[in-house]
């Protein structure tokens, strides 16, 4: 079933992220638009001049996509439970985390890689885009964008650990401190 | 973008050639900012040939997106052996030639890594055409991912004590 009549190809990208957040996401995982500074879009264009001028892509296709983003992002996102037996079982799970330094060096989950721009190019080049890789923020929500950028460039196994390193605290090891940042 | 093309870009990044910086270059060029995600800086080494003056090897570095990583990687293997005239009249579609034709929205990406080269060849040349003005974008996924990196952001961590 087409569900296109629920969004109208002429809203503007900056109304169309407002009601659907995840809307950013599941665009650049299936049709890599809206990632980095050359596949972007500007706030006011609207969802049909971003489809023309992406290779005249289907509107009423990308809309059905877009409306199935929150289902989506909910695939992308891992458990913290989950995610400890994946690095009890796969040595070659990775974890990622893209905080801040000083919430890195405050506390971090063993064995997490601290993201730079160097390591970005590393992973891009390098890693086995077959391989486990866990996105880390302190509650993640940022993650789930960094989680995207990375399924955008063909890592099929990318994940965003559900709730962060608070969650990781609270429902894994409570050994590691909860924080909050000032 | 299709998948013929996604194909060769994963092919030349999955054995990127003259990546880094290079120690004894005689020239470098940087075209944008990593602060803002599309930085491409390229190391330029000249060496005398049948009394030319050549490109002997070109390196880079890079914080844009795969596509500028094959762009450049390419990019720098069709400059060897040229002279400075000869790397400057290439486009970016010449030297993102070996990975085909770039749908429109990754042209930038070949422009980003024809701005380094002829910022490393030519300093003090004047601009071709005047720079567009910049158009404000909408927060990227890259710009979300980089946001903990930025010099700007200081946070102070305040451990909680845990319950009793």
């Amino acid at each position: 079933m087409s569900l296109t009549t629920s969004l109208d190809p002429q809203i503007p990208m900056r109304e169309l992220l407002r009601l659907y957040p995840g809307a950013q996401r599941a665009l650049f995982r299936r049709y890599h638009i809206g990632g980095c500074a050359s596949c972007g879009f500007q706030p006011e264009e609207t969802l049909a001049g971003v489809c023309a001028r992406n290779n005249a892509l289907p509107v009423g296709e990308v809309i059905d996509h877009i409306l199935t983003s929150h289902d989506q992002d909910q695939k992308m996102q891992i458990a913290p439970v989950e995610l400890a037996a994946a690095l009890k079982d796969d040595a070659g799970t990775k974890l990622v985390d893209i905080r801040t330094r000083e919430e890195f060096d405050a506390v971090h989950i063993e064995g997490a890689i601290f993201f730079t721009q160097e390591l970005m190019q590393e992973i891009l080049m390098k890693w086995d885009r077959r391989a486990l890789i866990a996105v880390i923020d302190h509650h993640g929500a940022r993650s789930m964008d960094a989680a995207a950028y990375f399924a955008g460039h063909g890592f099929e196994q990318v994940k965003s650990l559900r709730g962060g390193i608070d969650a990781w605290s609270q429902e894994v090891d409570a050994s590691l401190p909860r924080y909050d940042l000032e | 973008m299709s998948e013929d093309l996604q194909q060769r870009i994963h092919d030349a990044i999955a054995n990127p050639k003259n990546i880094g910086e290079m120690e004894n270059a005689d020239s470098v060029g940087t075209v944008g900012s990593a602060d803002c995600g599309d930085m491409l800086r390229m190391w330029v080494k000249f060496k005398e040939q049948d009394g030319k003056k050549v490109i002997d090897r070109a390196t880079f570095q890079t914080f844009g997106c795969e596509t500028a990583i094959a762009v450049a990687s390419v990019a720098t293997e069709l400059i060897a052996g040229k002279t400075v005239e000869e790397a400057l009249s290439m486009s970016g579609e010449d030297l993102s030639a070996p990975l085909g034709p770039l749908p429109p929205m990754k042209i930038h990406c070949a422009q980003l890594v024809e701005g380094a080269l002829r910022s490393a060849l030519a300093p003090t040349a004047a601009p071709t055409a005047p720079a567009p003005a910049p158009v404000p974008q909408a927060t990227t996924l890259f710009d979300q991912l980089h946001a903990a990196s930025s010099p700007e952001r200081k946070v102070k961590v305040v451990l909680k004590v845990p319950n009793p």
